[in-house]
């Protein structure tokens, strides 16, 4: 058994290697989208897209993430685990100050983790009932007690969902409706100066950040343009610099990406790696026959939609790990478009011509035009499927409900199957009323086994072994009709240098980007 | 302005006062017939929740309590003046309304104003010179610009003169990034407003030119106007004191209702040039189910209506001295 | 028969009839002779028009048709408008017509309730509408009819407020007509001209409100319509103009033709403007 001690030594902030060889230049301002608006910049209490997109560089984790997801020193500059895996250490930086100039210390984590985000952050709260303890031996040491050897807690410090929260401004308050949250106050590397709503969101440079040279640009703005085409020609007429992914209509970006000294990255989506995937409602109609789930998987042309709606960005899913997922199984076989074996599947088990309702998902025109070409891919294998159309909250009120028959989704992975994976299919994970749950009402004893254990197994081969396991057990029952693994490419004007520095992507990306005069 | 005209002011303001309330309570209904609420919304777009959050939510806007006592709570609050707070934004509705109005006043403003004046004068223009060439082309321009799609035109608008030309900005209301201060920024402002102003200005100046020619074609045919041309009045005295004075009046109905719009009447053109007004606002609470901030948009442009309806009815009197504005 | 034969003389109002009329066949008949569902995709995305003769028009984003949509969004393009406008007009017309005869308390609680349709801002509340009942043909209908009404109410308030003290109407009074009479018989034919144009113009109207709600996202998912193709192609406009233009010309065709034989009528119509009348 190969000893786990994960130490950092030095505090390096920047974690791919600079692939430009130039002296990065302070100054400068940059302009980037903020599509939709976000409802708050408080990260870990929202985990809105956006808002993690703007908290992120105000607020800080505990680390970083590169793009393999392998933990870097930020707050805390080294770390171990012991033997058995259930403590963890973390030593945090000293000489850190919160934007309104106290200092940071390990009460604030203990506060952050412990009080504030316990309530705050549903996503974390369920991995935190691994954690026994935590407790601040000194100012600069924090120490996790796990009940069990949890796999994917040191993937828990990222800083949408672990983000660190000054204890004196938040202690004893109601977190929600603290007027700080109108005014964050973070360690990160810009300040919040000003929200204008429907506009814009100003942040400028933290003078006192704990990286030294660090960052290199002054003032960041955000722009709210709510129309996807207005977007498009921000970029073009230069008043934008940064359209992170998904902020302009996929059919856009092929014209956006030959613009003169425009940049394209589709990497800073790997923590997330969205996972796109139609909820089958196991309970009820044809869907509840496992041959019928196999046919909509045979009669989708994935690599068309992915092709025409994508761009060819991504990855057609062959099941329920992406393949930047720690864990995911390369051998797992694939289901490929054939309309004559779904036909044969529909024949077989005797399907009657039964209507299904496709709910789209409301976000934007991408994923109304793949809906109609699922709707017609289903159509050609003779599925009658009857489109509804409906807005975000109701698409929320209709797939809590279990009210559908297939809707379209994606998920984030956060990294780790039992962070962003099994929380899809486990069966105690049926409950009415969230829409992200196990909402298609998929049961399995077996599978519900193998996700627990493999959550707790130690050590990392052991996991794989039972994750192996469950997804070849997925990949035959379809619980889920996987679609894609998504890429939205962030396009950026060229100027603009060592952007994408993380597994995070946009999230976390200012602090060390700057610009090329 | 007599007492009598003073009284009937009064009456229709207080009966104005009745119509927001018995409307709030209208539109309170309304909206929560929509599927879903804000806390799904919210917990929607976040991506991964639990029933803790959504019952947290829930409790925090007060959407647990029975409806008729939120209803209770919204009209009472109402009476003070009170808004009450967006679910989403964490702010008073009556900051966040008060933040974006003058950019809606502005663009709509704008937009009535020129659509008024060019859409009247085109009308004359064209009604005095009825069936010349003159008229021809102002018919048809106008029908061109009723039959284009607002919101094309707009983006058609923006890609000429912002990307291909370059002449004015396409987007926002003032360059962000620059601190601008004086004529600097009114200018700014200025070149911004181009573009949005006169592609929403243009559907209804379409509009105003079309009924004023038809209105003042009718009404020059009619028998007093003839009367005055026979006694010997010059055509054009005629037309500035007799039939453009009565042609105006279906224009005065418009344009009273077309006042009442103004603060709603821009969501697709604040949509398309990211203009940061207040149909924008509206637009997002709708779809956020931010039913304070929904609620809110309504009840100001409610009071709006009620305003112009006034005016339109006073202004009809004075042009018009047949009609009676009270019993 | 005077109308039909004053309208027929009226050059510019038969372009427009028979503009109309063709788009009407093509409503009523396409669909037959277009087989197949306007949503196949047949061909590769964005071919543009004129290349390949099996599809003239080119197909869109994601290879459909483009000229199977313009078919069978003909149909469902003029019915909204058409229904929309009809809906309008029963509510609208009666409305401002008892309001404007009687006023009073009459006109009091129609024009208060007139006032609460018109306060909420018109289109917002066809939005609200829509987005409460779910998009569909229906509920798209119904909130243009809805947001379309007031505007006539007001109209038809405003002429017999004004037509109500002429001379033939105290005329018509003192010989004992009855209300109902008076209304339909001498107020009703004198305000129609301005209520046909303003009808003509609520035609168009509605199908650029039908395109306004699908470009906002919308529309009925089920129906392919000119509004849906233009909410299709806004994202694309600037790769491929010719997938909003055509569409977008389809509408801007008949809401023309609808606007010259609406001007026709109503120079057929109104006898003040025929100039038949002194004959």
């Amino acid at each position: 058994m190969k000893k786990i001690s994960v130490g950092a030594s030095v505090a390096c902030l920047v974690l791919a290697a600079n692939v430009y060889a130039a002296e990065p230049k302070d100054g400068g301002a940059i302009n980037v989208v903020v599509q939709p608006e976000p409802p708050s910049l408080m990260i870990g209490m929202y985990s809105n897209g956006t808002t993690q997109q703007v908290g992120g560089n105000i607020f800080e984790g505990l680390l970083r993430y590169d793009k393999e997801l392998n933990p870097h020193p930020l707050l805390a500059k080294s770390w171990e685990n012991s033997e058995d895996g259930k403590t963890w250490t973390f030593h945090l930086e000293k000489d850190v100050l919160w934007h309104d100039g106290k200092p940071f210390t390990s009460a604030d984590v203990v506060f952050s983790v412990d009080k504030m985000l316990r309530k705050t952050n549903a996503r974390l709260r369920t991995s935190l009932e691994f954690v026994e303890s935590i407790s601040a031996p000194d100012d600069y040491t924090v120490v996790f007690k796990l009940n069990k050897p949890f796999g994917p807690f040191i993937r828990l410090f990222e800083v949408g969902t672990m983000p660190m929260y000054p204890k004196h401004i938040y202690a004893g308050t109601d977190y929600k409706i603290n007027p700080a949250n109108q005014h964050p106050i973070g360690t990160g590397p810009f300040k919040f100066v000003e929200w204008k709503k429907g506009s814009y969101i100003h942040l400028t440079k933290n003078d006192h950040y704990h990286v030294s040279g660090l960052p290199h640009i002054n003032d960041l703005y955000w722009h709210v343009i709510p129309d996807a085409a207005s977007r498009a020609v921000a970029f073009e007429t230069g008043k934008i610099d940064v359209l992170p992914g998904g902020s302009v209509e996929n059919f856009d970006v092929p014209r956006l990406t030959e613009l003169d000294n425009t940049c394209v990255t589709t990497d800073g989506w790997e923590f997330f790696s969205p996972h796109s995937l139609l909820w089958l409602n196991n309970r009820q109609g044809p869907m509840a026959d496992k041959r019928f789930r196999q046919a909509v998987m045979y009669a989708m042309d994935r690599e068309f939609a992915k092709n025409v709606l994508w761009n060819g960005f991504g990855k057609v899913a062959n099941g329920p790990v992406g393949s930047k997922t720690k864990f995911y199984d390369k051998s797992l076989p694939n289901y490929e478009y054939d309309p004559a074996k779904a036909k044969k599947l529909l024949k077989e088990m005797g399907y009657d011509g039964t209507p299904v309702r496709l709910l789209p998902m409301p976000y934007g025109e991408t994923w109304q035009r793949w809906a109609e070409v699922v709707k017609q891919n289903l159509e050609e294998v003779g599925i009658k499927t009857k489109m509804v159309s409906t807005d975000v909250a109701g698409w929320n009120q209709k797939v809590a409900d279990w009210d559908y028959d297939i809707s379209f989704t994606y998920l984030y992975q956060y990294g780790d199957p039992a962070l962003g994976v099994s929380r899809n299919y486990i069966s105690s994970n049926i409950s009415k009323g969230s829409s992200w749950n196990n909402v298609e009402g998929y049961e399995n004893a077996q599978v519900d086994k193998l996700f627990a254990e493999a959550a707790v197994a130690f050590p990392d081969s052991k996991r794989q072994e039972l994750y192996s396991k469950v997804q070849r057990q997925l990949v035959e029952d379809v619980p889920v009709a996987w679609l894609m693994e998504l890429e939205f490419p962030t396009i950026y004007n060229c100027k603009v240098q060592n952007l994408i520095d993380s597994g995070i992507g946009i999230n976390d990306a200012f602090g060390t980007a700057w610009i090329k005069q | 302005m007599n007492l009598q005209t003073l009284l009937y002011i009064g009456g229709r303001l207080i009966k104005g006062v009745i119509i927001l309330l018995i409307i709030a309570v209208f539109n309170f209904f309304l909206i929560r017939a929509a599927p879903g609420d804000p806390a799904k919304v919210m917990a929607g777009e976040a991506g991964a929740t639990d029933e803790v959050f959504l019952q947290q939510l829930r409790e925090q806007f007060g959407l647990d309590q029975p409806l008729y006592y939120q209803l209770w709570v919204y009209i009472s609050n109402l009476l003070h003046f009170d808004m009450g707070m967006s679910y989403r934004q964490n702010i008073p509705v009556f900051d966040l309304i008060m933040d974006r109005l003058p950019a809606t006043l502005l663009l709509t403003g704008t937009a009535f104003l020129l659509s008024i004046a060019l859409g009247v004068l085109a009308g004359v223009i064209a009604s005095v010179n009825y069936k010349k060439w003159v008229d021809s082309l102002i018919t048809i321009l106008s029908l061109i610009f009723y039959a284009t799609p607002l919101f094309w035109l707009a983006i058609m608008a923006s890609l000429f003169f912002s990307v291909y030309l370059g002449w004015l900005p396409g987007f926002g209301m003032e360059t962000v990034g620059v601190e601008l201060s004086g004529w600097d920024r009114v200018i700014d402002i200025a070149l911004h407003l181009v573009l949005p102003a006169t592609t929403l200005g243009l559907f209804f100046t379409a509009v105003y030119a079309r009924m004023t020619r038809t209105s003042m074609i009718e009404t020059s045919r009619l028998d007093f106007v003839k009367t005055a041309i026979a006694k010997g009045m010059t055509p054009s005295r005629v037309t500035r004191k007799h039939v453009l004075r009565n042609a105006l009046l279906p224009v005065i109905t418009l344009a009273g209702i077309q006042a009442g719009q103004l603060i709603g009447g821009a969501v697709l053109t604040e949509t398309v040039f990211a203009w940061p007004g207040i149909g924008r606002l509206m637009f997002e609470a709708l779809f956020q189910r931010d039913y304070n901030l929904l609620l809110g948009v309504f009840f100001i442009s409610s009071a709006m209506v009620v305003l112009f309806n006034l005016i339109t009815d006073v202004i009809y009197c004075v042009v018009d001295p047949r009609i009676e504005l009270s019993k | 028969m005077n109308i039909i034969k004053t309208l027929s003389q009226n050059k510019v109002a038969m372009v427009g009839f028979f503009v109309l009329a063709i788009f009407c066949l093509i409503a009523a008949f396409g669909p037959l002779l277009y087989d197949g569902s306007p949503w196949k995709m047949v061909q590769r995305p964005f071919l543009p028009p004129f290349e390949n003769s099996n599809y003239l028009l080119g197909t869109d984003t994601l290879g459909r048709d483009v000229l199977a949509g313009l078919i069978y969004g003909t149909r469902i393009s003029l019915l909204v408008g058409l229904v929309s406008t009809l809906i309008a007009l029963l509510i609208g017309i009666p409305l401002g017509a008892y309001a404007g005869y009687f006023g009073g308390w009459v006109d009091e609680l129609l024009m208060r309730f007139t006032e609460i349709f018109q306060t909420v801002p018109s289109f917002a509340l066809a939005i609200v509408i829509v987005a409460i009942f779910e998009p569909s043909v229906y509920s798209i209908t119904s909130a243009i009819a809805i947001v379309s009404w007031p505007p006539v109410a007001r109209l038809v308030r405003g002429e017999f407020m004004s037509l109500r003290s002429q001379e033939y109407v105290l005329a018509a009074k003192l010989n004992g007509q009855t209300h109902r009479n008076i209304i339909m018989r001498e107020i009703l034919p004198n305000s129609l001209s301005p209520i046909i144009v303003l009808a003509s113009l609520m035609v168009a109207t509605a199908i650029l409100l039908e395109s306004s709600l699908s470009f906002l996202g919308l529309g009925d998912p089920e129906i392919m319509s000119w509004g849906y193709m233009i909410g299709a192609a806004k994202t694309v406009v600037r790769q491929a103009w010719w997938l909003s233009f055509i569409p977008g010309l389809a509408i801007a065709l008949t809401v023309l033709s609808l606007n010259l034989l609406g001007e026709g009528l109503n120079e057929a119509l109104n006898p003040k403007m025929s100039g038949k009348r002194e004959n």
